[in-house]
């Protein structure tokens, strides 16, 4: 290489001042900071860690950390976390983000304390409608995020929905990465597809729009929808079925089968499904169906029942309605390919009754959200990776499970 | 892995044209004058070819999973794109390839663990006498950097493949427009024209060139008669093209292919199999040693 080795052009602490750490994950640590020497404005900074931590030494930068660079530089949209720039330095990579104030995880959490109130439906719906524009992007552009979840959706002050943490949905299972995680981690299943949970190895964008289907159903009734357990995998690293999981969707949806889905006879698990109503499951055999379930939490959570005006239009848009429960249904269906897409999604009633989704999704509402908790303690960019630290802002939040899936 | 190639880093900042290329090379090279003139090279597009050589000897030993000829292609590429920025007599060219080779590995999904890259370099090259991953991931540091990150990469494969859906071809020409592809990494074609123009060239001279001529390296003026059917589709009418030559022109028509663009990369990579007559590994080879010897590059 060039004599001498490798030295960065821009340096990090030249650039920006770190106002403090927000989270931490698998691949590093996030922080926020602030521009300086010109740089003006907000911005949050993932730092990804080298494999080995203590004497930093150059060992191939991984396979997560290379996709998230190359994507963030060549994608722009409005509706997905937008880049600034990428600094390598002193072995470790720093991309720059734009800051975003909330994310989904820390709304839905607002919505819950002291106590339940729901999320106003214009509210709802203008977020998936960013969404899912974020996500058309990104679907055209041959990008599946793979990770969809409530924690890795940023919504900006101004209430700009962006889909975040791109590329991180594939983590190679690292053995190192054991030690780090000192303490136990619990893997978020929540959010993946049936065809996933029965062992396809064919990734389609189908897997991302369960994934919102999910999300569609939390911000509703502030709970996951399917919340089901983890399945460790074994001592041959073999990821076993995810019973659980799987039961938890059919508890809602009933048994999947080959009538609503003709390639589900194919699929490497499917064996397995004749088992889940084994044992007596009686929520299995009868389960409650979308509809009641959509019905349930809107009552529950005390949306406006839906008035008529005389001439038979709906009046206010306080209740997500029919519409709203068309389009969940079409989001968790079982079939991958009847499932509905992006494109689709966009155009569904749910969207084009009444008045056009606003790009703020905080619009008429007075509800104000609390800001990102930034922590004080560590904030030295440049050496604060001690390991096993968890995300500083909710504090639940060691309950929800937030690693991901290694890929199979 | 891949995004819409006309929103990409590749066509906003990598795609030159010829005298914007032609100016990046002459700064380099002017800071670089003393180097130059000390340590001559083959030409660089015979440089390429050993390059070229040498990713797809380590590519072939990597064979657990087979790698694709889409990273070796994109490990050229980058490899073309650091050089624009760095003058070669200050790398160690090996070092660079493998690194790129590593690089494009994982961009395309098809990684492969840094030991056994470093493993295959030491293999192939007895003289890359480097021990130390860290020497490679280093050089990944430098590459991303020199590239500002930019590291997906539009390939004309794709294009073929697309392309094949208004104008089938044979079998046979197929396969000599996927060879033609492959030779375009030699030139500076990826760095001047979209992926989709190189591909449109591809299939021009794999129907030209008939796939029962035994070699691609053809003599220039079998080719003239068809380049000048391109430029003036009338000419084409003439009973002597063939009806397939006919049909295919026809075809370009009827796209709104830039022609122009068509007949330069079809006289880049004409230009480029009468200079591969010329090719003479072990001058490569030597010339490369002698400059990483004097400057101790190669520890």
């Amino acid at each position: 290489m060039p004599a001498g080795g490798y030295t960065s052009k821009r340096r990090v602490m030249e650039r920006y001042k770190i106002i403090g750490f927000i989270s931490s994950g698998t691949y590093g640590r996030v922080y926020k900071a602030q521009g300086k020497n010109g740089i003006v404005g907000e911005f949050a900074i993932k730092k990804f860690k080298p494999d080995k931590e203590g004497e930093p030494q150059y060992t191939g930068l991984s396979q997560s950390a290379i996709r998230e660079m190359a994507l963030c530089t060549e994608l722009s949209h409005l509706n997905v976390v937008s880049t600034r720039e990428i600094i390598l330095e002193d072995k470790c990579i720093f991309i720059v983000f734009e800051y975003a104030e909330h994310d989904l995880l820390q709304i839905i959490h607002h919505h819950t304390t002291p106590q339940r109130h729901c999320i106003p439906a214009p509210t709802i719906r203008s977020i998936l409608w960013q969404l899912l524009n974020g996500l058309l992007y990104l679907h055209r552009n041959w990008v599946m995020h793979r990770d969809l979840k409530p924690a890795n959706i940023m919504v900006t002050s101004a209430g700009s929905v962006k889909i975040g943490d791109l590329g991180l949905a594939r983590l190679f299972f690292k053995p190192l990465q054991s030690l780090y995680m000192g303490d136990k981690v619990v893997v978020t299943i929540w959010y993946r597809a049936p065809e996933l949970l029965l062992g396809s190895r064919h990734y389609t964008p189908a897997i991302d729009m369960w994934a919102v289907g999910c999300i569609f159903a939390e911000l509703l009734s502030l709970r996951p929808i399917f919340k089901g357990e983890e399945a460790k995998m074994d001592a041959k690293k073999q990821v076993p079925f995810q019973r659980n999981q799987m039961l938890k969707i059919a508890e809602v949806l009933g048994v999947p089968n080959v009538k609503q889905w003709p390639l589900l006879s194919s699929m490497p698990e499917y064996s397995q499904l004749s088992t889940l109503s084994a044992g007596g499951n009686s929520r299995v055999h009868r389960p409650i169906g979308l509809e009641n379930w959509y019905n349930g939490v809107l009552k529950q959570n005390g949306y406006p029942p839906v008035e008529k005006s005389p001439t038979g239009e709906k009046k206010a848009a306080e209740n997500p309605g029919p519409e709203g429960l068309d389009l969940l249904k079409a989001l968790l269906t079982y079939d991958p390919q009847q499932r509905i897409t992006a494109e689709q999604a966009l155009q569904h009633k749910y969207f084009t009754t009444g008045e056009k989704p606003s790009m703020n999704c905080f619009e008429g509402i007075t509800t104000k959200y609390p800001s990102r908790r930034v922590s004080q303690e560590d904030n030295d960019i440049r050496t604060g990776s001690l390991p096993g630290t968890k995300r500083s802002g909710l504090p639940d939040d060691s309950l929800r499970p937030t690693k991901r899936l290694k890929e199979g | 892995m891949s995004a819409s190639y006309w929103s990409s880093t590749q066509r906003r900042y990598w795609t030159f044209t010829k005298p914007e290329l032609a100016e990046l090379r002459r700064k380099l090279d002017e800071q670089e004058r003393g180097l130059i003139t000390q340590y001559p090279l083959p030409e660089r597009r015979l440089l390429n070819i050993y390059f070229n050589l040498q990713i797809a000897k380590i590519g072939r030993r990597l064979q657990s999973p087979v790698v694709r000829q889409q990273c070796l292609a994109t490990a050229q590429v980058y490899v073309r794109r650091f050089y624009t920025k760095v003058e070669i007599r200050r790398t160690n060219p090996y070092l660079v390839l493998a690194t790129a080779l590593y690089l494009a590995c994982k961009v395309e999904e098809q990684p492969q663990h840094i030991r056994h890259v470093l493993g295959e370099a030491c293999h192939v090259w007895p003289d890359f006498n480097l021990s130390d991953i860290s020497k490679i991931g280093e050089c990944e540091f430098t590459l991303i950097s020199e590239m500002n990150s930019q590291l997906i990469i539009h390939h004309p494969y794709r294009s073929l493949a697309d392309l094949q859906n208004s104008f089938p071809l044979a079998q046979d020409e197929s396969a000599l427009a996927w060879s033609v592809i492959n030779d375009s990494f030699l030139t500076d074609l990826p760095l001047l024209h979209p992926p989709h123009i190189i591909a449109v060239t591809a299939m021009f001279l794999a129907v030209v060139l008939k796939p029962s001529q035994s070699t691609l390296q053809v003599n220039a003026a079998g080719v003239s008669g068809a380049l000048q059917a391109l430029s003036n589709p009338q000419a084409a009418a003439t009973p002597a093209a063939s009806s397939r030559m006919r049909k295919f022109v026809d075809w370009l028509a009827d796209s709104s292919v830039d022609m122009e663009a068509v007949v330069d990369c079809t006289q880049e990579l004409i230009s480029l199999y009468e200079l591969w007559e010329t090719y003479n590994e072990k001058v490569c080879k030597e010339q490369i040693a002698r400059f990483m010897k004097a400057r101790g590059l190669d520890k």
